[in-house]
């Protein structure tokens, strides 16, 4: 089935990790024919997975970007923009969780922190890249929800509480877009072997991420990568605010 | 994006309407690479649509099927098996409504037209054709909801309801066939201009002003669009993606 997403331009955030979300999304994107600005706040990370997609013959630059700041958003985008010209797809892939924990033993600190990364973030580099694609008409938003901004987990009230506000920005703007040509959706991943897990204590990872690894029960970078560039594929424009659960 | 889907089977109910969603369906995934059994209650229409898929290149055979006889149901199975030997792909498609009017002015008889063609058709179809999906430990299932049932709608409550049922269905019976590999999904499609409306005796106005209307611009679900979502949801492309409802509605 073609996508139809030859030649145009994503920009992923979140793309530094090696074995990340973002890095899946980024070459399925790019296996498809998409040009990559990779977005992180490890520029290194990034430049990496650059470097191994520009080698499949599409074109990419990582950009810096820690998505809780939106002057370096502003760079990252502009920088991003000079390259290419334009950005047809945004994926709001960064984020992450401070280690789970009762509610009433979290700080108003680490609630920011969660709400920062996963909500306020989103909207920075949404707000930053979305004005072109007004202006073009044209355009594919994917956000990353989480299963747990749907379900919600023990421990976890902040950062659901965020990954929830994810889904209905998405309902929201999509409803606000629509007119202008843009589709906005959302993805809710469930448990990955990312990165996410690795500043929880070890007892916790080793029992129940470890576990659904072994029994294979936890969604590949590749996985999110397909419904991704589904999305943001225009022959799925009658699909529009939703939530995917993968 | 290769789907993978060369070479499967697909089963779709309710593929004999020219302007349908089934048929819709049945030219993407044909279009894909797969051969098709094409289900009908009007099987002039079922030929139709299986010799436009033989026209793509793939196989295809008509059956006739009314989804609320289970006698029906396991005869045209056993005959699709007979042909292609497995059933990978299963849409659940076919469905009618009643015209919309109050709860309190309903009958029991189109209560039993709602319920017994989209939620009891469904499960009808879907147990004939399940065994050899868990046999083979593979298989997909895709059937037929609405935005009606995510939401209900003022004077459609039993379509609604039936659908409703469609939804919760897909996503326990996804439950329970997961260890066997098999996906099971539903979509809930916005309004189309199909012959839903004529089927389902809505006043004659509706379909010609109303329909036509949302038809022109651009503000329906076409067939095309709900075989696109179909073929991503029968692929292993979307290996994860299990007991979901997509709703395929725009802004509706």
């Amino acid at each position: 089935m073609d996508l139809g997403l030859k030649g145009k331009v994503a920009l992923v955030t979140g793309a530094g990790s090696q074995r990340g979300f973002g890095r899946g999304i980024v070459q399925v994107l790019a296996k498809e024919g998409c040009d990559i600005a990779a977005c992180d706040i490890d520029i290194n990370g990034a430049e990496q997975t650059a470097a191994e997609i520009a080698q499949t013959g599409v074109r990419a630059i990582a950009v810096k970007a820690d998505i809780t700041n939106s002057a370096e958003v502003k760079d990252a985008v502009k920088k991003a923009l000079d390259e290419f010209g334009r950005i047809d797809i945004l994926v709001n892939n960064a984020g992450g969780s401070t280690p789970p924990q009762s509610f009433v033993d979290t700080t108003e600190e680490e609630w920011a922190k969660d709400i920062n990364l996963n909500l306020i973030g989103m909207t920075h580099c949404t707000r930053a890249v979305l004005p072109q694609m007004i202006e073009r008409g044209s355009g594919s938003i994917v956000n990353i929800s989480s299963i747990g901004g749907i379900m919600g987990t023990p421990g976890g009230t902040a950062y659901t509480s965020a990954k929830a506000g994810v889904i209905i920005f998405t309902r929201s703007l999509a409803q606000e877009t629509a007119n202008a040509g843009i589709s906005v959706n959302c993805i809710a991943p469930s448990l990955g072997n990312t990165a996410f897990y690795d500043e929880f204590p070890k007892e916790f990872t080793d029992s129940f991420v470890g576990k659904a690894v072994e029994a294979g029960r936890f969604v590949t970078p590749e996985d999110i990568g397909n419904a991704v560039a589904f999305l943001a594929s225009d022959i799925s424009n009658r699909i529009m605010g939703q939530c995917l659960n993968v | 994006m290769d789907l993978g889907l060369k070479d499967k089977v697909a089963l779709i109910t309710g593929a004999g309407s020219q302007i349908g969603f089934g048929k819709g369906m049945a030219m993407t995934l044909a279009k894909e690479g797969c051969d098709i059994v094409v289900c009908d209650m009007d099987m002039e229409g079922a030929e139709k649509t299986a010799a436009d898929v033989r026209g793509l290149g793939r196989k295809a055979i008509a059956l006739k099927m009314d989804i609320t006889s289970t006698a029906e149901v396991k005869e045209g199975v056993a005959a699709a098996l007979k042909e292609f030997g497995k059933i990978d792909i299963l849409i659940n498609n076919a469905g009618v409504g009643t015209q919309p009017k109050p709860f309190v002015d309903t009958t029991e008889d189109e209560w039993d037209t709602n319920i017994n063609i989209n939620l009891r058709g469904t499960m009808i179809v879907t147990q004939a054709v399940l065994p050899q999906m868990i046999e083979r430990k593979s298989g997909k299932i895709v059937s037929m909801s609405s935005t009606a049932g995510l939401s209900g709608m003022s004077t459609g409550g039993v379509y609604g309801a039936a659908k409703a049922g469609v939804t919760l269905f897909t996503n326990a019976l996804s439950k329970e066939v997961d260890e066997y590999g098999i996906n099971v999904n539903c979509m809930a499609p916005g309004l189309g201009a199909t012959n839903f409306h004529k089927a389902s005796n809505f006043p004659q106005e509706y379909v010609d002003k109303f329909v036509k209307e949302m038809a022109a611009s651009g503000r329906t679900t076409t067939p095309e669009e709900l075989g696109i979502v179909a073929a991503f949801l029968c692929s292993d492309v979307s290996r994860k993606i299990t007991g979901q409802c997509i709703r395929v509605a725009g802004l509706m």
